[in-house]
């Protein structure tokens, strides 16, 4: 029962298939004995059946419980192959047939599952059972539910952690090699051209090299317009491979320019919004000059007020008649003081 | 910044030449005797371009001191003679433009031309004329021209405005130096006029 280690491209389940053939024929016969002897005998049949079906269900729950362990040690293994990503030892190949070999093993531990799972029901149906049993094989069944969820948790993580690293790879593998080719970058449809690119792209490396410089010879003259009619001809040819960058570059170039307009609408928008917030900052500053006018209004007004009645009261004769009359007064009072 | 000439031609398959449908040149700045020289030139090199643009692909050429730019779209090819300073994003709209317009005016008459037809097309010479000035094909450009002539005069705005900010700040000190110099007038008045007794 033991998997081998390595890349192994598949799994030995025939002691797995002779272990349930004998659980299906032991269960066979006191299923066909318990037919033959309908009502009579089937009491006593029953324990014995029900032995064997509990039996049954141990050996089968067994069976599955292995499974699970293996698929799981399969699974970690596949974890470690998809984490050991480097750019060139991509093992590619065997990371799909180890995944497609775990699928493969999960599905059939789910219906293993389910057919566990209906087993125990036709047996809870068939005989008297304690509930201890019950119980027990409800659990039995549950652990083994809850360990295949984990699997395939497990699986679903592990893929994912492909995937990121395969668009790692890609996004490596364009900025190094600088490629003018722009392929989709989904991963599991590359996965076999990225397998066959390398052995491809030995023999046709000459002639990719050869049209790249020429293309970038091309863009060299093209720039210093030093090219001649005689390598019209040539050149057109030579076009005929830089044909797909320029399709992509006039694109590219409309794509930028688009994004150009985008940003200048952005930073003028930000301009805008600059311009109001300091219109509305000196409208404030601009109200309070106009308080401080008015206040001022106002100081001047009283001064000036004041100031009348100033002069009112300075020009008046009032005070000034009691002012020479206590004058007067004193005078008066001197006089008579030293006279008299 | 300038066009050459325009030309419409049929692509016809490979082994025939193609055939010319429309022919606008500008050859005003030549000499005179070099101009039918200049236009012999233009068609030939026309000619050997469109034929080997593939169908639904844009094409340039750099040939001598021009750029030759050609797009070919199911069998109608345009190709544009520009100076190496037109943009080349607005000589392919340029050439999208013309084959529209020849598509809408002309229908599929085209395809069942068999000789260089010599009658002009007028709708080819406004072209030639009008989009000298790359900005006029380019939409993308024309917006991106006028969104920086915004930008400068916003800037200018934002400038002016700060002077202005300035100006009002410096407006709002005196201002408050005024209220100030006026309370004191006030005070000063009311406390030569309470106090009663004159000397």
């Amino acid at each position: 029962m033991q998997s081998r280690h390595g890349q192994s491209s598949y799994r030995d389940r025939t002691e797995e298939f002779f272990g349930i053939v004998e659980t299906l024929r032991r269960s066979i016969a006191p299923a066909a004995a318990a037919n033959n002897v309908p009502y009579g005998g089937g009491r006593r049949e029953d324990p014995r059946s029900a032995v064997a079906n509990q039996s049954e269900f141990k050996k089968r729950a067994a069976v599955i419980g292995l499974a699970i362990s293996q698929t799981s040690q399969k699974l970690s293994k596949l974890a470690q192959l998809a984490k050991r990503s480097s750019v060139f030892d991509d093992p590619t190949r065997e990371i799909q047939e180890l995944t497609a070999v775990i699928k493969q093993e999960i599905s059939s531990l789910n219906s293993a599952l389910i057919d566990l799972q209906a087993v125990r029901n036709s047996h809870n149906d068939e005989r008297t059972i304690s509930r201890d049993t019950t119980t027990h094989s409800a659990t039995v069944v549950d652990d083994l539910k809850n360990r295949l969820m984990d699997t395939t948790k497990e699986f679903k993580d592990v893929l994912t952690l492909r995937t990121e690293n395969m668009k790692i790879h890609e996004i490596r593998r364009q900025r190094f090699t600088s490629n003018p080719s722009k392929e989709s970058t989904n991963p599991f449809v590359r996965q076999r051209p990225l397998a066959s690119k390398p052995a491809a792209s030995q023999p046709a490396p000459l002639p990719w090299a050869s049209s790249s410089s020429s293309s970038s010879s091309q863009l060299v003259p093209r720039r210093q317009g030093e090219a001649e009619s005689s390598p019209l001809l040539q050149q057109s040819q030579q076009q005929q491979q830089q044909m797909v960058p320029l399709q992509d570059t006039y694109m590219e170039s409309r794509a930028e320019a688009l994004h150009n307009v985008e940003s200048t609408i952005h930073e003028l928008s930000n301009i805008f919004t600059q311009l109001a917030t300091m219109v509305s900052q000196q409208g404030e500053i601009a109200i309070r000059i106009d308080q401080n006018m008015e206040d001022t209004l106002a100081n001047v007004e009283g001064a000036q007020s004041q100031l009348a009645r100033y002069l009112n009261s300075i020009s008046s004769n009032r005070w000034l008649m009691i002012k020479i009359f206590f004058v007067l007064i004193a005078f008066l009072m001197v006089f008579l003081f030293f006279v008299a | 910044m300038k066009i050459t000439a325009l030309l419409v031609l049929k692509a016809a398959p490979e082994a025939t030449d193609p055939v010319i449908l429309a022919n606008a040149s500008d050859v005003s700045h030549f000499g005179y005797f070099q101009r039918s020289s200049v236009k012999e030139f233009v068609v030939f090199v026309g000619r050997t371009v469109a034929s080997r643009t593939p169908p639904s692909q844009r094409q340039s050429v750099q040939h001598e001191e021009y750029k030759v730019h050609a797009y070919n779209r199911n069998g109608l090819c345009a190709v544009g003679f520009m100076d190496d300073h037109y943009p080349v994003r607005s000589a392919f709209s340029l050439l999208n433009q013309v084959i529209d317009e020849y598509q809408k005016s002309f229908g599929e008459t085209w395809r069942s031309a068999k000789e260089d037809s010599s009658q002009p097309w007028p709708y080819l010479a406004q072209a030639l004329t009008k989009f000298q000035d790359p900005a006029e094909a380019d939409k993308l450009l024309k917006i991106q021209r006028e969104l920086d002539e915004t930008k400068i005069i916003l800037h200018k705005t934002i400038d002016s405005v700060l002077a202005r900010g300035e100006k009002l700040d410096s407006l709002v000190e005196k201002s408050s130096d005024l209220s100030m110099a006026s309370q004191m007038f006030y005070k000063q008045a009311k406390k030569t006029n309470s106090c009663c007794t004159i000397l």
